[in-house]
């Protein structure tokens, strides 16, 4: 049996394609449904979160800082309470990162302030002094992406049956709507409606400036998508 | 029978197959030191050794269909 | 013309292996830099503020291990098998003109994907998943350009003259398709210009981006069932295959036991796939699956050193050799590093230790190295033995060679050792407690802790860079101004030996 495999390419493939790809499936089926389903109190992403986790996936945020706290007593001291399988049921792609060259950013939404994450996109050393993270300046200026994070919204919803517009349960016994747009103005009106809310707590005039005449700088959408992480 | 049954029974049977292969694989390699063609496993280093082109191959295709 | 006898054609694998060069150069120019990015962080806004947006660490990251794996690795990975695959079935790739047409269009297909990966990347196009960056359009063409590959082994395969196939052919399937299986499964994504809007609105946004199939955790663990695995196919399997030719045929010595390296073959198919569950201990994975992935990690140690022993004994009783020549050297000291990493690597997936070792430097190191000590050295010794055969002339400097061996010996050394150091320090400043039960240090203490050694780090990425560059120096005035030799005179033995 072992010769006749050896002798022929086609079947020997067939052969070792069986013994690479059986393990995938039992260590990923089984559990694949349970995995997905979503904690109470976590809701969908609203639009404006989304273009932030963009921004966030742009420039590759989660090279240097993870969203996973593990369940240590200095992890859940320092971050949080640990991380709940059913609390990224909307993360798609997740975001856990593999390295912590910065802190955990899983509950950020929780100790850090809009008036803090700006001063720190702006110059990290002024407000952590030894802080080795880039300025990252060009976010107040370059614009969120907002119709890639409607079309985001749309394709989860229709292909994910993420429940935009529909009842989610919050730990406290009530339930909250996250708004989703019928079309791709109104898609911007609950951006920019969410954006005004961020820029009236910060203090960089261009970007106040910019959102009262509607436009959403980068930075705006990322601190919506920080403080949202909770 | 629920699902973590079958995959309890899935996994005893599994690893005995896998158990079984593993020392009948060993098994044939090291008692029959030449396979079912009469060639024996070392030998078949030497497709690595002498693999210029017009080197004669440790088993042709050739010699197949010629019999 | 009918006249001239046959000869193995070397054409693509010397595409590749100027791919291979090249952006080796770029994918290790730009590690060091982010290094350094570490270490100093103005190195950030040092190209001026307007361009820091494409040169801050961030951005460069992801350009730097895709371009290693998917530049530097896979180009070595074809390069050798468009070497090795014909020599060991005995058919040349002259004699069928729609193989040869299939290798050239595998190349600048791949060219073009670069660059377009480059480009995308640099944009901030990314679907943040580590090595399975690409959007949608670049992995369709990653398919493509796989598919021609598979074209490409399997057609050789199906015109040899060589009946059985060799080891390090078996490890190129494996190579094909495991990488085929992973890349696929894990790249599921729904580009969303598919959506439309209730108010009839389509190809709304960005038509490059996309989302996942999968959501949180289980996009976690089709990630890291790939991310590991793609290191097993990526940058263990082939280069053993590599290896398994290479070290007998530059030492004249047959492998010390073909047995051997059949039977470590199937144990590593079988057991590398079920690692991937330590990259997820202590997340939200379910705790059979992590304490499976941690087991086979450390049964893992038992094929890995299966073939690294079969290659350390393959030099037994011509130990000379090392000493006498530097490319044998490359590949001893290769495979010592691969049995290394393949034991650290299972200490770092035992649950209590990956407490400690995960999210810091100490992963780093654990692969570095790997790629830098193992799969570098491997692929430049396989070029640096294919360049005489391809090019038929001498190579230009032996020692050159012996100090490029040095200076990237030292470079590994420093990188590993430093990595090591950080991420342990890192690891036990996170949990230690004051005797209040307080946490004893604030984060960014852990942090300003780091930086002798991310300088110490950037050193040895650099000496290992300044080899490289050396490396490929030899190889250009090998090309250009080496002494003309024929392949006969070469015989089994080391391109300086004769």
């Amino acid at each position: 049996m072992f010769h006749w495999l050896e002798k022929h390419p086609f079947f020997f493939a067939v052969g070792v394609f069986v013994t690479i790809a059986f393990a995938g499936l039992i260590e990923i089926l089984p559990n694949f449904a349970e995995a997905s389903r979503p904690v109470i109190g976590t809701k969908p992403y609203s639009t404006l979160e989304l273009a932030g986790r963009n921004v966030y996936i742009k420039n590759s945020c989660n090279a240097c800082h993870s969203q996973l706290i593990r369940p240590f007593k200095a992890e859940t001291d320092r971050y949080g309470h640990y991380s709940l399988s059913g609390e990224y049921a909307y993360d798609r792609p997740f975001l856990w990162g593999s390295k912590r060259t910065g802190p955990d950013l899983m509950r950020v939404g929780n100790y850090r302030t809009t008036d803090w994450h700006e001063n720190h996109m702006k110059d990290p050393e002024a407000v952590v002094p030894g802080s080795i993270m880039p300025a990252y300046p060009w976010m107040f200026t370059n614009k969120a992406d907002i119709d890639t994070a409607y079309a985001e919204q749309l394709t989860v919803a229709q292909f994910f049956s993420v429940p935009y517009n529909k009842p989610v349960p919050m730990k406290d016994g009530s339930t909250e709507i996250v708004k989703m747009g019928n079309s791709v103005a109104e898609a911007h009106a609950l951006a920019l409606e969410e954006a005004k809310a961020v820029a009236a707590d910060m203090k960089d005039q261009d970007v106040k400036d910019a959102v009262a005449r509607g436009e959403i700088p980068e930075i705006v959408a990322l601190i919506a998508y920080l403080n949202s992480l909770k | 029978m629920d699902i973590a049954e079958i995959q309890g029974y899935a996994y005893f049977f599994l690893t005995m197959f896998l158990a079984i292969s593993l020392y009948a694989y060993i098994y044939h390699l090291y008692k029959n030191k030449k396979d079912a063609t009469g060639v024996d496993y070392e030998e078949y280093s030497n497709m690595a050794l002498n693999d210029d082109i017009d080197t004669t191959p440790v088993k042709s295709v050739s010699d197949e269909k010629e019999k | 013309m009918e006249n001239r006898p046959l000869e193995y054609d070397y054409t693509v694998a010397k595409m590749f292996m100027l791919t291979t060069i090249l952006l080796g150069i770029v994918g290790m120019s730009i590690g060091v830099f982010i290094a350094f990015e570490l270490a100093f962080p103005g190195l950030n806004t040092v190209f001026g503020e307007g361009l820091a947006e494409y040169t801050n660490f961030s951005r460069l990251r992801p350009l730097h291990t895709d371009a290693v794996a998917y530049g530097f690795t896979i180009s070595g990975i074809f390069a050798t098998w468009f070497y090795v695959g014909q020599r060991v079935l005995k058919v040349s790739m002259a004699e069928s003109k729609f193989l040869m047409f299939v290798g050239k269009l595998q190349f600048w297909l791949y060219v073009v994907g670069v660059a377009a990966a480059v480009v995308s990347l640099f944009l901030g196009y990314s679907t943040s998943k580590e090595y399975a960056e690409f959007e949608w359009p670049i992995d369709i063409a990653i398919v493509v350009i796989w598919v021609l590959w598979g074209v490409s082994i399997f057609g050789l395969i199906g015109i040899r003259r060589e009946k059985s196939l060799y080891i390090s052919v078996w490890y190129y399937i494996a190579a094909f398709l495991g990488v085929a299986m992973l890349y696929l499964f894990n790249n599921m994504e729904v580009p969303t210009m598919l959506a439309t809007s209730p108010a009839g609105e389509s190809a709304i946004g960005d038509w490059l981006h996309s989302v996942s199939m999968y959501a949180g955790t289980n996009d976690a663990l089709v990630q890291w069932w790939f991310g590991h695995n793609a290191v097993a196919f990526l940058f263990t399997v082939p280069i053993i295959a590599m290896i398994y030719y290479f070290l007998p045929k530059e030492s004249g010595q047959a492998i010390y036991s073909y047995k051997l390296s059949l039977l470590s073959f199937w144990g590593l198919m079988f057991v590398y796939l079920w690692a991937g569950g330590h990259h997820l201990l202590y997340s939200t994975v379910p705790d059979w699956m992590q304490t499976m992935g941690s087991i086979f990690s450390v049964i893992l140690i038992l094929p890995s050193w299966g073939s690294a022993i079969n290659m350390l004994l393959t030099m037994k009783g011509e130990w000379q050799q090392v000493a006498a020549s530097p490319l044998i050297k490359f590949m001893v000291l290769g495979s010592t590093f691969y049995m290394f990493s393949t034991l650290e690597g299972p200490i770092q997936a035992i649950k209590s230790v990956n407490a400690i070792a995960h999210f810091t430097d100490w992963i780093v190191g654990h692969v570095h190295d790997g790629v830098l000590g193992w799969v570098g050295f491997m692929i430049m010794a396989a070029l640096y033995h294919m360049s005489p055969r391809v090019f038929k002339r001498e190579i230009y400097s032996k020692s050159l060679m012996a100090a490029q061996f040095w200076i990237q010996t030292l470079g590994v050394v420093l990188y590993f050792t430093s990595m090591w150091i950080a991420g342990i320090t890192q690891g036990m400043m996170w949990r230690a407690h004051d005797e209040f039960g307080n946490l004893a240090y604030s984060f960014i203490d852990t942090v300003t802790v780091l930086h002798p050694y991310y300088a110490i780090r950037g050193v040895g990425g650099l000496l290992y860079l300044v080899g490289f560059f050396m490396f490929a120096y030899n190889i250009y005035k090998t090309m250009t101004a080496g002494r003309a030799v024929e392949e006969s005179e070469l015989a089994n033995k080391s391109p300086m030996g004769a």
